[in-house]
């Protein structure tokens, strides 16, 4: 595994990673406007799925409300010492 | 029971025992030929009901084979083939038994017709597993498998009450759909305890408080059989229960909330057991042809991709002795096999394509969508986000690449990687071939997972969740914390009941009720008894005793009389016929 390991740890090439990563999205994204309307068609159950790019918008935004709200959730009332119980 | 049916689980149960008195390869062999005796078993049952007895006056039906328990059945008795695969090098019989019990149990349940015998092959799965946790013989293991126990005992007895009044509200045994008595009492009953065994919330916090403590292959036991068999039981007897739909979704984010906080690696992926599970009882509860198809695929792909997750963890578990994600790091450089095999869990439980979760989950979530249930869609999707940010991404980044923990941990034993291995090749050709898994779902499959709009869809939700997370990664780092969760009441409230009883309500019975006691019943009653006494020897004794004297000075008089000679008794037995005479002679 010294190929993944030279992968990450060198600098410029975990910087070429994270280029190629960006591309990456902007593809999918793309796909997913271009791709269902040109093959297909759309068979959607919610007016709202027909919104361009509807998956990629809603994964980033699910993922950002889930991290927050979280965080908020366990920092104001969940979280406690590890040894609470012990205690 | 006929000869011509043999039944799987009690061969698992029976068989189990051979194990303690075999050594060696001759041993391993057997841990390997019994669960694949048992899948070649399901394999070859043909639809129809075997194993009737009968037991007062009713009905036991043991072998109750039909399309749904079958599916449930190869999914069984595989996960137990693959279980003792990867606990092949542990020298511990006690586990094999109990893990094969377990094991046994949930086909018991499976292919029970009636509500008696599958409250037996319950309880029996309730006590293996507890068997599993306590196993690992560490305090807090010992501890959280009581915990556990006392949990399911608790569901246990729920559910032997509800079978009770069932069984004399209706006079029936049968097991079937019970929504002829929806909403009665027995129908909450069977199914709070039927909610219970699938981690449902609140009544769900046993399973991320006992599988992170378990043994690392008796954990690999436990995410298989108790909530996916606790599923088989609600497709059966609750389809399109309403509560279900709202119940599902809820839990399918609840698990994705608690992922978060989470810093136990085992605990984290348990959190997601609950969020997994949310999506099949989601299915049941929307209760059409599709869900429920969905609900059954999703169970089986989710037994496999579920047990590889943990079986990945389990092994950096048992080869750095580590379970917190803040103290992993790095370990891909010697362990990228586990890595790989992990990863493959985690494609699979993300819905990518070519993996399993894909055509499975997404069929509950079509559900949803062709019910035109707008929320409960986004709920669930919102909730597919999450998993792969955890599962996909959070946990293999602490555990595997972060921050390097200066951790050389090697890979596993072979068999522990042969076993991942399979799980592993199960995800991806049920991804690949959904075909495969769909021809022996419960109703005609009319669902095509591969379209367009669905692939690239999910893909971009896939990857633009990745961004999110790399973009807050640093608000990310798992912190040596733990979460308050519905556990708290009997871990935390028992506590706080035994110290109110011991101080307030002590004090309190001592300086006040008893003082009460004393003023209101004590005192009177003395007060009373002192009347009677005195009533007693003043009227009653002195009367008796009257009667005693009289007696006496009576017996002194006649005493007189009684003088022993017999020319007496002839005087007054002469006189006494005189008078007799003059008696007559006046009356007539």
């Amino acid at each position: 595994m010294n190929f993944l390991e030279s992968q990450l740890e060198d600098p410029v090439r975990f910087t070429r990673i994270k280029r190629w990563f960006y591309v990456g999205l902007a593809v999918v994204a793309l796909a997913e406007i271009v791709l269902p309307r040109v093959f297909g068609g759309l068979h959607s159950h919610f007016s709202f799925e027909s919104f361009p790019a509807w998956g990629s918008l809603y994964g980033l935004a699910s993922c950002v409300a889930i991290i927050v709200v979280s965080k908020a959730l366990g920092k104001l009332w969940l979280m406690r010492r590890e040894d609470y119980y012990d205690s | 029971m006929t000869l011509e049916w043999v039944h799987p689980g009690i061969l698992l149960i029976l068989g189990a025992w051979l194990l303690p008195f075999l050594k060696g390869r001759l041993k391993r062999t057997a841990m390997l030929v019994l669960p694949a005796a048992a899948l070649v078993d399901c394999l070859l049952m043909m639809p129809g009901t075997y194993g009737v007895a009968s037991f007062l006056g009713q009905e036991l039906v043991f072998g109750r084979v039909d399309s749904l328990s079958l599916v449930f059945s190869y999914v069984f008795s595989l996960m137990a083939l693959l279980g003792m695969v990867y606990s092949l090098h542990v020298e511990d019989d006690c586990q094999h038994v109990t893990a094969l019990t377990y094991a046994g149990g949930a086909l018991g349940v499976t292919f029970a017709g009636d509500l008696l015998s599958l409250y037996v092959f319950w309880e029996l799965m309730a006590i293996s597993s507890s068997l599993l946790v306590l196993l690992r013989r560490e305090p807090s293991a010992v501890a959280a498998g009581f915990r556990y126990l006392l949990v399911h005992v608790f569901g246990g007895l729920i559910l032997l009450a509800g079978i009770v009044l069932y069984w004399s509200e209706t006079g029936s045994l049968a097991f079937g759909d019970m929504g002829a008595s929806s909403g009665g009492l027995a129908w909450a009953m069977i199914l709070a305890a039927f909610l219970l065994n699938a981690a449902v919330p609140p009544l769900g916090a046993w399973l991320p408080d006992a599988y992170p403590e378990a043994t690392v292959t008796g954990a690999v036991f436990m995410t298989a059989f108790t909530t996916k068999s606790a599923v088989y039981a609600l497709i059966r007897g609750y389809p399109g229960a309403e509560i279900l739909v709202w119940v599902g979704a809820l839990m399918a984010v609840y698990g994705v909330v608690y992922a978060v906080l989470e810093n136990d690696a085992r605990r984290l992926l348990a959190y997601h057991i609950i969020s997994q599970v949310g999506y099949m009882v989601c299915g049941v509860g929307i209760g059409t042809a599709l869900a429920t198809n969905g609900a059954t695929a999703h169970a089986f792909a989710h037994i496999l991709y579920k047990a590889l997750l943990f079986m990945g963890a389990g092994a950096v578990l048992q080869m750095t002795g580590v379970r917190k994600l803040s103290e992993m790091g790095g370990l891909y450089k010697t362990m990228p096999v586990t890595l790989g095999l992990y990863m493959i869990g985690a494609f699979a439980i993300s819905a990518v394509p070519l993996f399993s979760g894909f055509v499975s989950k997404s069929m509950v979530i079509s559900a949803a969508g062709e019910a035109h249930q707008g929320l409960i869609f986004l709920m669930l999707t919102l909730a597919s986000a999450g998993t792969f940010l955890h599962t996909g991404l959070k946990l293999p980044y602490f555990m595997f690449f972060g921050v390097d923990s200066g951790r050389r941990a090697q890979e596993p034993p072979t068999n522990m990687l042969v076993a991942m291995g399979l799980a592993a090749a199960a995800c991806v050709l049920i991804g690949v071939f959904p075909g495969l898994l769909y021809a022996y779902l419960p109703f005609p499959v009319d669902y095509v997972p591969y379209t367009m709009q669905h692939v690239t869809s999910t893909l971009g939700m896939l990857g633009f969740t990745a961004l999110g997370f790399f973009l807050l990664l640093k608000h990310l780092d798992p912190e040596p914390a733990m979460s308050l969760d519905t556990d708290w009441f009997y871990r935390r409230g028992s506590v706080g009941f035994v110290r109110l009883v011991q101080k307030p309500l002590a004090r309190l019975e001592y300086d006040f009720v008893s003082e009460i006691y004393e003023f209101v019943i004590q005192r009177p009653v003395l007060a009373v008894a002192n009347l009677l006494r005195k009533f007693d020897s003043t009227v009653i004794d002195t009367g008796i005793m009257g009667v005693g004297h009289s007696a006496q000075s009576l017996g002194q008089v006649l005493k007189t009389v009684a003088s022993g000679h017999t020319q007496h008794y002839g005087l007054i037995m002469a006189v006494g016929i005189l008078a007799l005479v003059a008696l007559i002679s006046l009356v007539s």
